[in-house]
């Protein structure tokens, strides 16, 4: 007879796990115990003919909603247990484990949405189960149990509380689930005017789906907050949400009832495909197919298409009946404030922008925006890490001596707590400019460093003293007499590619984004650095330039143009001043400044910028990283000219030559950005000679740009590096804060 | 790298604070930082005020001009030099009875043009009623100086101070229009206005006795705080007094006045249009039982654009911020602006 002990590490509590290792065991005629240890670790042993098959059906097949990290297995000696069991353990009130995600629901839920077999759940718009539905969105306070979340609201009905309280009954996806809830008892769904009146519907969703395909504008309420719902195939439509969000050309995202639908509007690949259908349900931006139904104003002037599948019954349901099946559905916000997450923000923030609310009474305890992946080098690269993901912890190859809260940066943001060898970053918190986003990250790390009972801990954040991040460090430092430790951006970034592709060894980084504050002043962007834990060394970094106006040079490319014409032609051309808000006016004193600059920068994203504006790709920014976006997309399909320059200055003389000359836009733009990465992986073989490490970690705003990334993992390959790429967390700011956790795990 | 002392440092804003705050106010002894009964460096206001009996204050200010260029449109240096410092006492809640000069000219200034400087200055005072109770002159040798520096010590009277401590509730009022003096100065410096054109910018420089002292006179008890924008504008008086007093102060953006080109010169240079100087106009913290009456007070006395603007309020956890309510219903930080570009956006 085999016996096994087994340790399991992961998103072990709230999605089932025990009652699924117990159904498991019972099927197969095993005993023993599964045991609770907190911390997100799990006890199991197991004896019994079939232990071995326990074993392997465990490490190859289980509901998506679990995700093991580790999966330790020892063989043991039998014991002579009578039953399978599910213990209880003291331990798991002390170490609180890993707060699940929010999950899709899954295909057996959907199923008995569509045609399932029991009436109270047959299309029951809040269908959810031990493997799937909210979770973190909803949980006021831990442990999890159905008290301390929203769903506390909606008593259980006597049929719902059997299938709870009842193994037999409820089964594996409805024993002890603590969402569980039926048509009888769970929220309600109504269709809203923006003043507040309810529209009479026989049944609100079909109506607003109704009205979607007419093209009216609807606000959803959905797992993290609200949507906003348009007719994506119509460009009246696609402008007007445009003209009402003042949002003129940042991509909407759109909600396709399936990977069928998908594959008509993009190019949907194998891993594509398992992304976009994954629990996670994230947005993935893909290549837009040239006959594509949805409007071109959805995505303007860009090659791809972020494109995502519904992951409630209430989002299938509703896009089944738009007559589309698919449709825009943008985050309820108005420009560069947090997305809703209750009914009067709607009413009063987007009053203006919707035409109706489709609105339901469960409440939102955490926004959880959609997160957003794409496809860089061949890794798929997030761009917002939030519903899904957030806030499952990611394990560092280091442990902390005490916890650690960070703060991050201040643009696409989020924070982090941390103890031990795990980070727990919060979802995505946003732009902190917007105090309520500000408000946002100081309540969600107040209520992770709570969640996790931790206390006495370290204060990471940035070195730029203009960050609102950094004041809100400091007020944290003062109130609870804490110590607060600045790290570089750059380092930090490098950091987080460490810790995120377990590096817990000397390295060099290529750091890159649109701006950092460096030790100098300067802002920078274009780094190659070797770490050493706390240490670092700024080995190489573009040359720096003049940033005429300073934040105004990132607002408007053709400054950042003109700067660059400049530094490497000595002349700056009059006709940059169309591109100017100010004109002519505005360009001389750009020019004024040029010669005696107020601001430098080495930012590899503000050369983009000047390139983007050099080459007629985009004079504004009315999105973050919106010229450099452009850019990428408007090289799609180029190739053949091969750079030579040895830096951005000298490259950026050599593109305006090349265009001069008359090569295509997407051919000088594909080998602007393919040199780029060239010089910069480069430098990096170079740093890493030097130093003699063998490492090389990408990180940075830029670092999500598909064809830097291909010229710097050419030069890496070409020397013998192991390239690092961000899979974890995000490359650019949301990511940040992971590199100041990993940071303390040196100190 | 060595610590140098940068432009920065005397831009007002928070460089300025803190350079201050280092060399010199964390190492000056409590004891030494007022006069006993008055008020001193201790707290950040408009004067200084010194107890002379009676329940009254000496109030005393002083300041030194360096505007380049010395003549801008709508004033000068002197109509600046005298105006600063007597303002400074009527936003302590002071009546400006005299003051004292210190003028620094460069060898080779046109005697003209000092003499038109030196006679606007006089004619300030005369307007006014203010006495010159004595000064200084000097010269600096050519290439010392940049032109001409004065610096005026203004002195005044107070019944009752008005010192800087705005109260939950307080409305905000301003008495018209901002940042004029600061767009023009800034325009004319990075040559995009030339010499002798305001490009429909002119500087507001003036007096505001006309308002302060019937303002006081009937008003003054609902006044809880009372500063001239100047150098670091709405921005650095507003988070002056958020921090002071440990409230939160929120802004209506749409309701600030702003003139059209000021905006625009401002957008231009990358510049909050709330973080320009103003001269001529007063920002009131104003106790909100009277704030309508006082507004249309203000008003009456020929400040026809005065506003209320936002209003401050308590905050348990946030305190110091100054928030902007924008046009789409956003709150956003509105920091204490800086000398140094430091760019944030990534
Ligand atoms: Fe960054
Ligand atoms: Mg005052
Ligand atoms: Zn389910
Ligand atoms: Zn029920």
């Amino acid at each position: 007879m085999d016996a096994f002990r087994i340790y399991a590490v992961g998103i072990v509590q709230g999605v089932g796990f025990r009652p699924y290792v117990k159904m498991l065991a019972d099927s197969l005629g095993v005993r023993g115990y599964v045991k609770n240890l907190g911390g997100g670790e799990v006890e199991i042993f197991v004896e019994g003919e079939r232990a071995r098959e326990f074993v392997d059906v465990l490490r190859e097949r289980r509901p998506r909603a679990i995700v093991l990290e580790e999966l330790v297995v020892e063989r043991a000696e039998p014991r002579g247990y009578a039953a399978f069991e599910i213990l209880k353990s003291g331990e798991e009130a002390r170490a609180p484990s890993n707060i699940p995600p929010d999950m899709a629901i899954c295909d057996e839920c959907l199923r008995e949405v569509l045609k399932g077999g029991d009436e109270r759940r047959r299309g029951y718009y809040f269908n959810s189960c031990s493997f799937c539905g909210p979770r973190f969105s909803v949980i006021r306070r831990l442990p999890y149990d159905r008290e301390n979340t929203s769903w506390a609201a909606f008593p259980m009905c006597p049929r719902c509380r059997e299938e709870y309280s009842t193994p037999s009954v409820g089964g594996l996806r409805r024993y002890f689930y603590q969402g569980i809830s039926c048509k009888h008892d769970g929220p309600r769904v109504r269709l809203l005017e923006p003043s507040g009146r309810a529209v009479d519907a026989a049944d609100p969703v079909l109506e607003a789906a109704e009205l979607v395909s007419r093209g009216f504008i609807v606000a959803v309420k959905g797992v993290g907050g609200y949507h906003i719902f348009a007719k994506a195939s119509d460009d009246s439509v696609v402008a007007e949400l445009r003209r009402r969000k003042r949002r003129p050309s940042q991509p909407f995202a759109v909600m396709a009832l399936d990977l069928e639908t998908a594959r008509r509007l993009v190019e949907v690949d194998e891993s594509s495909a398992e992304l976009l259908a994954s629990p996670q349900r994230p947005i993935v931006l893909l290549p837009k197919r040239k006959d594509s139904p949805a409007s071109p104003l959805v995505s303007p002037g860009l090659d791809r298409e972020g494109i995502f599948l519904p992951y409630t019954a209430l989002q299938y349901i509703l896009l089944s009946n738009i007559d589309d099946r698919f449709a825009i559905a943008t985050s309820g916000n108005v420009h560069g404030e947090p997305m809703c997450t209750t009914l009067k923000c709607v009413l009063e923030r987007l009053r203006g922008v919707v035409d109706y609310v489709l609105d339901h009474d469960l409440e939102i305890v955490h926004r959880v925006d959609d997160s957003v992946v794409r496809f860089t080098n061949g890794v798929a690269t997030f761009i917002r890490r939030s519903r899904g993901y957030a806030p499952a912890w990611i394990k560092m190859p280091r442990r902390l001596e005490k916890p650690v809260v960070a703060f991050g940066a201040d643009l696409q943001t989020a924070g982090a707590v941390a103890f031990n060898d795990k980070a727990v970053l919060t979802q995505y918190i946003g732009d902190l400019d917007s105090f309520q986003a500000l408000e946002d990250l100081d309540r969600e790390l107040r209520w992770f460093a709570d969640a996790y009972r931790l206390r006495d801990f370290l204060l990471v954040c940035d070195k730029n003293p203009a960050y609102n991040s950094v004041r809100l460090c400091r007020e944290w430092g003062e109130e609870l007499g804490a110590e607060a430790r600045q790290v570089q951006h750059h380092h930090a970034h490098a950091l987080a590619a460490a810790a995120d592709g377990g590096v817990d060894e000397p390295f060099v980084a290529v750091a890159i984004d649109g701006v950092g504050y460096g030790e100098d002043g300067a802002a920078w962007g274009g780094e190659v650095l070797y770490v050493e834990g706390t240490r670092y060394v700024r080995e190489r970094h573009l040359p720096y330039v003049p940033m005429p106006g300073g934040d105004l040079a990132a607002l408007r490319p053709a400054r950042m143009a003109a700067a660059y014409f400049h530094t490497a032609l000595g002349e700056v051309p009059r006709g940059l001043a169309l591109y100017l808000p100010g004109g002519e006016a505005e360009l001389a004193l750009v020019e004024k400044e040029l010669k005696s600059p107020r601001a430098w920068t080495s930012s590899a994203g503000r050369f983009l910028d000047a390139v983007a504006a050099a080459l007629g790709v985009a004079w504004e920014r009315t999105y973050e990283g919106e010229p450099a976006i452009k850019l990428e997309a408007a090289a799609r399909g180029g190739g053949g000219l091969q750079f030579h320059a040895e830096d951005q200055v000298e490259l950026f003389a050599e593109a305006v030559e090349a265009a001069r000359r008359g090569a295509s836009v997407r051919d000088v733009a594909y080998g602007v950005q393919l040199r780029l990465g060239q010089i910069l992986g480069a430098w990096a073989c170079d740093a890493a000679a030097k130093r003699g490490v063998g490492v090389a970690a990408v990180s940075g705003g830029a670092a999500v740009n598909d064809i830097i990334l291909r010229g710097i993992a050419e030069e890496a390959s070409r020397c013998g590096l192991r390239l690092v790429q961000h899979r974890r967390v995000p490359p650019g700011d949301g990511g940040i804060a992971l590199g100041q956790v990993y940071y303390a795990t040196y100190l | 790298m060595e610590q140098v002392v940068r432009l920065a440092h005397g831009a007002g804003g928070v460089e300025t604070s803190q350079i201050l705050e280092e060399l010199l106010f964390s190492r000056l002894e409590e004891r030494l930082k007022r006069v006993e009964g008055g008020v001193g460096v201790d707290f950040p206001d408009d004067a200084a005020a010194i107890p002379i009996g009676g329940g009254r204050y000496l109030v005393i200010t002083v300041d030194s001009y360096t505007v380049n260029p010395p003549f801008f449109p709508g004033g000068d240096i002197g109509v600046l030099a005298a105006s600063g410092s007597i303002n400074d006492v009527l936003m302590m809640g002071g009546k400006p009875i005299a003051l004292l000069d210190a003028i620094v000219v460069e060898e080779g200034f046109p005697m003209d043009d000092l003499r038109r400087i030196v006679d606007s200055m006089t004619r300030v005072l005369r307007d006014e009623g203010v006495a010159l109770i004595g000064g200084d002159f000097k010269v600096m040798p050519r290439g010392q100086l940049d032109k001409i520096v004065i610096a005026t010590v203004g002195v005044g009277v107070a019944e009752r101070l008005i010192l800087d401590k705005p109260r939950p509730g307080d409305k905000i009022i301003v008495s018209g229009y901002l940042g004029d003096h600061g767009a023009v100065i800034l325009a004319r410096q990075m040559g995009i206005v030339e010499e002798g054109q305001g490009g429909g910018l002119a500087s507001d420089v003036r007096p505001l006795t006309r308002l302060m002292l019937p303002l006081v006179e009937k008003y003054g008890e609902y006044i809880h705080a009372a500063r001239d924008p100047t150098r670091g504008g709405l921005a650095m008086v507003l988070n002056d007094w958020a921090k002071a007093s440990g409230t939160v102060i929120v802004v209506d953006e749409a309701a600030v006045p702003i003139r059209p080109q000021v905006a625009a010169y401002a957008n231009m240079m990358g510049i909050d249009p709330l973080a320009l100087a103003s001269e001529g106009a007063a920002v009131l913290a104003v106790d909100p039982a009277v704030a309508d009456e006082v507004l249309e007070f203000v008003r009456g006395l020929g400040f026809k654009d005065a506003a209320a603007v936002g209003e401050v309020r308590s905050s348990e956890r946030y305190k110091g911020y100054v928030l902007l309510r924008t046009v789409v219903g956003g709150l956003r930080i509105l920091e204490p602006p800086r000398g140094d570009l430091v760019p944030r956006i990534c």
